[in-house]
């Protein structure tokens, strides 16, 4: 009995919980609305706040934009003139280098001239003295001291646009031999073939350029000797010896000028 | 003096004719004693060049003769040419002319400030010349000269020039200039011209034509011109045939010139890596040889020393042209054109003299080309002009004379001036085609055919 009562009961109040007024339903429907609308609000409002954070992201988008061209604009433009400025560097690093051309030319003359007056300073004259004085030992009158290297490169090479080339051969010769250690000796010998050259003598002037070889293999002047001794023994026909020796310009002084000539001659002449 | 002092006013006539027109004789005689009191005025000095007094012409064509005569040896720059009212002298002159009667009246010539009298008499077979020493009073030189073809041809100026600078050899020791001929280049075709400007011819009728050079034995001359692959070189025999150098490759091929031998031909490749020289021969069908080592620079405008051992030639290899010389197989290539570091103007063109002793080339100088010379002995440089743009000079066979193109007139043109002398340029061409003439290029001397 109890057990029926309990249940009636709990029957009961689920059908009081079921059972909703109208008025409820109107509250709720209310309560909705009022929801819907905040939420609405609230998306309008957070829309607004978007579209604001759009609108400023794109400002600062273009801004940016802007900035990256300019910055860009300035790169390039650093770019040029860094460019611009490199190659000023290497023209005037070339014109250096020309300078430095016409300055050991001058370099050469005034070293030259030097020596000259050094050679013509010569010890005042002996006076007249007890001729023993001079066999006891006395400072024997001083000689003119013998032209220089300099000296010498400088007469020859005057004499060689004289277009005496016997004498400037003689000079450059005699260079060599007073002065076989000294930095002017490998050009002497070179420019002593050239006089054989300009006189037409062939074979003395390739052996002068085999001597240039052969004494200062690791001189300036080496791989224009051997590619004129090249270019010689081609002119004689003797094309196979030539080839070898316009092949030994290019392996043995790759970085000269003659080397590229070499390597041109070689390419045309297969 | 004997004869002329019979007729007192024929001897007045003729210091009066001297005193107006004067020349040499005038500084001979003039005053050169100074008054007392306030001068003003010019002391002329009669300088050092031989007065040549070229007597009435006898025979056909007596005037044009004696007027290319006199101005052969006025453009030499190495004779003075004593100029006489004819009929001033006629009485001496006429005697001496038919070679009868007295001989010239040489004191008085001499008092005139000549030193040398030129009788010539048009023949059957051409130009008898007798050449008179004053001083000594005796003829010194009788010779026949061939006049060919049509009087004023071509053919027959030529043989005149050629007597006229026979004459100055012999007279001064130095050859005249006036039997050469100068190309050009005008309106795309190449053109020549004779040393005193008269027969103006085109010698390319075809295509568009620069650089003309000639061969040392004026047998050939060598030109570029533009093709469907670029400019090629072109060898024409003059007054014959015209064939392609067969070494040239595509692209440009520009400013060939002859060895002064005549077999070896130097020419200016240009490719994307640069411009460098060629050698090969000019007549021969062997490969091309490299020169020069540009590495990206430009390399053109070659010129050979008179020795054939040498070259010179414009190089940017310096960040900016600049005048090179180097042997003529490329190596030991060295700058010739002294700058100053940071120096932005250049100079190119470089021509070398016959006689071996100068280059002369053109300078940029305050924006526009000047011609100037550099010596090769002591590399001093000497400028000749400063009017207008004045470019590519060519050296005349006697070392003397350079031939360019200026724009002093208007238009360009050909100039000639002489170095020695500073006299004003006179013009050679007078070219109507709009862009002018430039690029000239000297012949050696010339014989008549």
């Amino acid at each position: 009995m109890k057990r029926r009562v309990a249940l009636l009961v709990a029957t009961a109040a689920l059908n009081s919980a079921c059972f909703a007024t109208r008025n409820d339903v109107r509250i709720l429907q209310g309560d909705v609305l009022a929801m819907r609308g905040e939420i609405a609000r609230a998306d309008s409002a957070r829309s607004r706040q978007m579209a604001g954070v759009a609108t400023q992201v794109a400002s600062l988008l273009a801004t940016l934009s802007d900035s990256m061209r300019v910055t860009s604009a300035r790169l390039d433009r650093l770019r040029g003139d860094t460019r611009t400025d490199l190659y000023d560097i290497q023209q005037q690093l070339l014109q250096i280098q020309e300078l430095t051309g016409q300055s050991q030319r001058r370099l050469q003359e005034l070293r030259a001239q030097m020596e000259e007056r050094a050679s013509q300073v010569v010890a005042p004259a002996p006076t007249p003295t007890d001729s023993t004085v001079a066999a006891a030992g006395a400072t024997p009158p001083a000689q003119p001291t013998a032209p220089g290297p300099n000296q010498l490169f400088q007469l020859a090479q005057d004499q060689m646009r004289r277009g005496s080339y016997a004498t400037a051969r003689a000079g450059f010769q005699e260079l060599v031999r007073l002065y076989p250690t000294s930095d002017l000796a490998p050009d002497a010998l070179y420019w002593s073939a050239e006089a054989f050259a300009a006189e037409g003598n062939r074979t003395s002037s390739d052996s002068a350029y085999t001597e240039v070889l052969t004494r200062y293999p690791r001189a300036s002047r080496a791989p224009t000797a051997l590619y004129k001794l090249a270019l010689s023994l081609d002119r004689q026909g003797k094309r196979s010896e030539a080839r070898a020796a316009m092949d030994r310009v290019s392996r043995e002084y790759p970085q000269s000028d003659e080397a590229d000539l070499a390597r041109d001659w070689l390419r045309t002449n297969r | 003096m004997a004869m002329l002092a019979k007729n007192r006013w024929g001897w007045l006539m003729v210091v009066a004719v001297v005193w107006l027109v004067g020349g040499w004789g005038r500084a001979a005689a003039q005053d050169t004693t100074f008054k007392e009191g306030v001068r003003i005025g010019l002391v002329y000095s009669p300088g050092t060049k031989p007065g040549v007094l070229i007597m009435p012409v006898g025979g056909d064509m007596a005037d044009s003769i004696h007027t290319i005569l006199s101005r052969d040896f006025e453009y030499g720059d190495r004779i003075n040419v004593v100029a006489l009212d004819p009929s001033a002298v006629a009485e001496a002159t006429t005697a001496a002319r038919v070679g009868t009667g007295p001989v010239p009246n040489y004191p008085l010539y001499a008092k005139l400030g000549v030193q040398v009298l030129v009788q010539a008499n048009v023949t059957a077979v051409g130009l008898h010349v007798s050449v008179h020493n004053v001083v000594k009073k005796q003829i010194e030189r009788v010779r026949d000269y061939p006049l060919l073809g049509v009087p004023l041809s071509p053919e027959w100026r030529l043989a005149l020039h050629n007597a006229a600078d026979d004459l100055e050899f012999f007279v001064t020791g130095t050859r005249g200039i006036s039997s050469t001929r100068i190309l050009y280049e005008s309106g795309g075709r190449i053109w020549q011209v004779d040393a005193d400007g008269a027969n103006a011819i085109a010698v390319t009728t075809t295509g568009t034509a620069m650089s003309p050079a000639w061969h040392p034995k004026a047998t050939h001359m060598a030109y570029m011109q533009f093709g469907s692959a670029g400019t090629q070189i072109v060898i024409k025999e003059i007054g014959g045939p015209t064939r392609i150098l067969s070494s040239t490759p595509g692209g440009l091929n520009t400013t060939p010139v002859f060895s002064p031998d005549g077999y070896t031909m130097i020419y200016a490749h240009a490719a994307e890596s640069g411009a460098d020289l060629f050698a090969v021969n000019a007549f021969g069908s062997e490969p091309a040889r490299r020169v020069t080592v540009g590495r990206g620079s430009d390399n053109t405008q070659p010129t050979f020393s008179p020795d054939g051992r040498r070259i010179a030639f414009t190089s940017s290899r310096s960040g900016h042209p600049e005048v090179y010389i180097s042997d003529a197989d490329g190596t030991n290539a060295d700058i010739l054109t002294t700058f100053n570091f940071g120096d932005q103007s250049y100079r190119g063109s470089p021509d070398w003299s016959p006689d071996g002793r100068l280059i002369a080339f053109q300078t940029q100088i305050a924006g526009r080309f000047q011609i100037a010379t550099i010596s090769l002995r002591d590399r001093s440089i000497k400028q000749y002009t400063s009017e207008g743009v004045n470019e590519d000079p060519s050296w005349a066979p006697d070392s003397r004379h350079l031939v360019f193109t200026s724009d002093r007139g208007g238009t360009r043109q050909l100039w000639i001036l002489d170095t020695d002398s500073g006299r004003p340029p006179r013009q050679l061409t007078r070219s109507a085609i709009r862009r002018g003439a430039r690029l000239g290029a000297w012949s050696p001397p010339l014989r008549p055919h």
